[in-house]
């Protein structure tokens, strides 16, 4: 269980969340939408503590903070160690190997030794599809195939869930679809997504839930069906735009 | 010609010891120094302290924005006025230290700032601390993209070890004039002293690329 309550952020002033209170299950992919500037990208950052709210509390799986004083490194790493995230610019480290991207993660955080991060590594690769190109450099591969080893790194340290900011947004539509279909494995194996995307067709097709963020709150939260069938003038705005195209 | 050879013959073993004695030791002891000053400096700047950031921006635009002669000159004769006496060589190695650091100090500090924010983020996500992250993903890419220009600062810096005779050290230069002073010779005696110098870039420049090569195989190739 991943639950914010009443959790509010703001940049120098402008109010991206007011009280907003969120309950997500395990084993479920959870899809957030919304118009640009909704506050998508700095709900998904506080889930993992890259930003911090001013108030309100996060917890997961027994952990949990509250917003508003000051929080320990100990509480902020017992956090963290709960989810991890898949970004836009995949963010890989450029100069370590494909395996290697995904084998230290574990060792730096005490989780397992070389050998065996080693071995767990090659089989998230083989997973996502990348065994082929284990001892390339992240520069040396597609955006496609970037993020694929993104996601396999995100594995790798054995998250609670697993978070996606627009993880496609950066690619062709072929590209996209690899990274789509791996994405649409780690749903169908019941881990726990957090997505935000704005790919209609995976909202539609993968989702067991959608948020739809506007005006700083959560103006939808419920199936795909009541969704994409909803009367909800904004979110029957927000849908045009993608029918249009 | 054979006069111009013979000359050279004739002086080079001094040049050379001149050479070994002050010029090289002194770039490497001041380049090794520099370097931790120039570490120290960054990690200061690139702090959330700020009292540590001035003292290094202080430190920094104090050392660019002065010559070395000028800093030579205060340490060895004008700190003596303050009480302290300290000898040529301590002085040059304090001076040189300390001029080069500074300069070492801009590179990296520009080196850390172009490591892509995200990276950051990544490992912030990945639960590194923060010296993990300093450790396993910014000093490793830092260095890389610091090494040209330290590179460079260090081939300023054996130039720049010829005005230690102005504090009475013997470097190569100075030998070279005082043989010249006294055989009638200068041409024939400065052109061999440049040969030094550039004997020593040349080597200083063929590490440079092999070490940047050696550093940069992680680059998406030409062919990728
Ligand atoms: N670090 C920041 N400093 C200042 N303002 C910020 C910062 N991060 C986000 N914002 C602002 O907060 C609002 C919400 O941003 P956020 O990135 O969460 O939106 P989003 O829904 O992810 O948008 P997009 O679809 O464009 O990615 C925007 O108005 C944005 O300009
Ligand atoms: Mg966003």
């Amino acid at each position: 269980m991943l639950e914010l309550n009443d959790v509010s952020k703001s940049f120098g002033g402008t109010a991206v969340l007011t009280r907003v209170s969120l309950a997500l299950n395990d084993g479920e992919t959870t899809v957030v939408l919304g118009p640009s500037g909704s506050g998508k990208s700095t709900l998904l950052r506080t889930m993992n503590l890259l930003e911090i709210p001013e108030s309100g509390c996060l917890s997961i799986n027994g952990d949990s903070v509250t917003f508003g004083g000051s929080l320990t490194r100990k509480q902020v790493s017992a956090i963290r160690r709960r989810s991890a995230m898949v970004f836009q610019g995949y963010n890989l480290f450029p100069h370590q190997s494909v395996l290697d991207n995904v084998a230290m993660p574990p060792v730096l955080n005490g989780k397992a030794d070389r050998a065996a991060s080693r071995a767990r590594a090659v089989e998230l690769l083989g997973k996502v599809g990348m065994s082929h190109r284990l001892e390339e450099y992240p520069d040396n591969l597609s955006g496609g195939q970037q993020q694929r080893v993104a996601i396999a790194r995100a594995l790798a340290v054995e998250p609670d869930y697993l978070l996606f900011d627009e993880p496609t947004s950066a690619l062709d539509p072929e590209l996209e679809a690899e990274v789509i279909r791996v994405m649409v494995d780690l749903a169908r194996e019941r881990r726990s997504l957090v997505v935000v995307t704005h790919n209609i067709g995976f909202a539609r097709r993968v989702a067991d839930r959608i948020v739809f963020l506007a005006d700083g709150g959560i103006g939808f939260d419920g199936t795909p069906e009541d969704f994409f069938a909803s009367e909800s003038e904004r979110i029957r705005r927000y849908l045009n735009v993608f029918d249009a195209v | 010609m054979t006069d111009f050879l013979s000359l050279w013959a004739d002086s080079l073993p001094q040049l050379l010891a001149a050479t070994v004695k002050v010029t090289i030791p002194l770039s490497i002891i001041a380049f090794v120094l520099a370097l931790v000053v120039a570490v120290l400096a960054t990690v200061m700047r690139l702090s959330r302290i700020r009292p540590l950031q001035w003292v290094s921006r202080f430190y920094v635009w104090l050392f660019r924005g002065t010559p070395i002669l000028v800093q030579l000159f205060i340490i060895f004769y004008g700190l003596p006025a303050a009480g302290i006496t300290l000898s040529a060589w301590t002085s040059a190695i304090i001076a040189f230290t300390l001029n080069t650091g500074a300069y070492a100090a801009e590179t990296l500090r520009a080196s850390v700032q172009s490591i892509p924010r995200g990276q950051l983020e990544a490992a912030r996500t990945l639960n590194f601390t923060g010296w993990q992250t300093v450790r396993h993903v910014i000093a490793p890419q830092a260095l890389r993209i610091a090494l040209p220009p330290l590179g460079n600062d260090l081939i300023d810096l054996v130039k720049g070890t010829s005005l230690v005779m102005v504090i009475t050290l013997a470097d190569v230069f100075q030998v070279g004039r005082q043989i010249a002073a006294t055989n009638f010779q200068p041409l024939a005696l400065y052109a061999e002293v440049a040969v030094v110098y550039l004997a020593i870039f040349t080597v200083l420049s063929f590490l440079q690329s092999r070490l940047e090569r050696a550093s940069n195989r992680y680059i998406r190739s030409p062919r990728a």
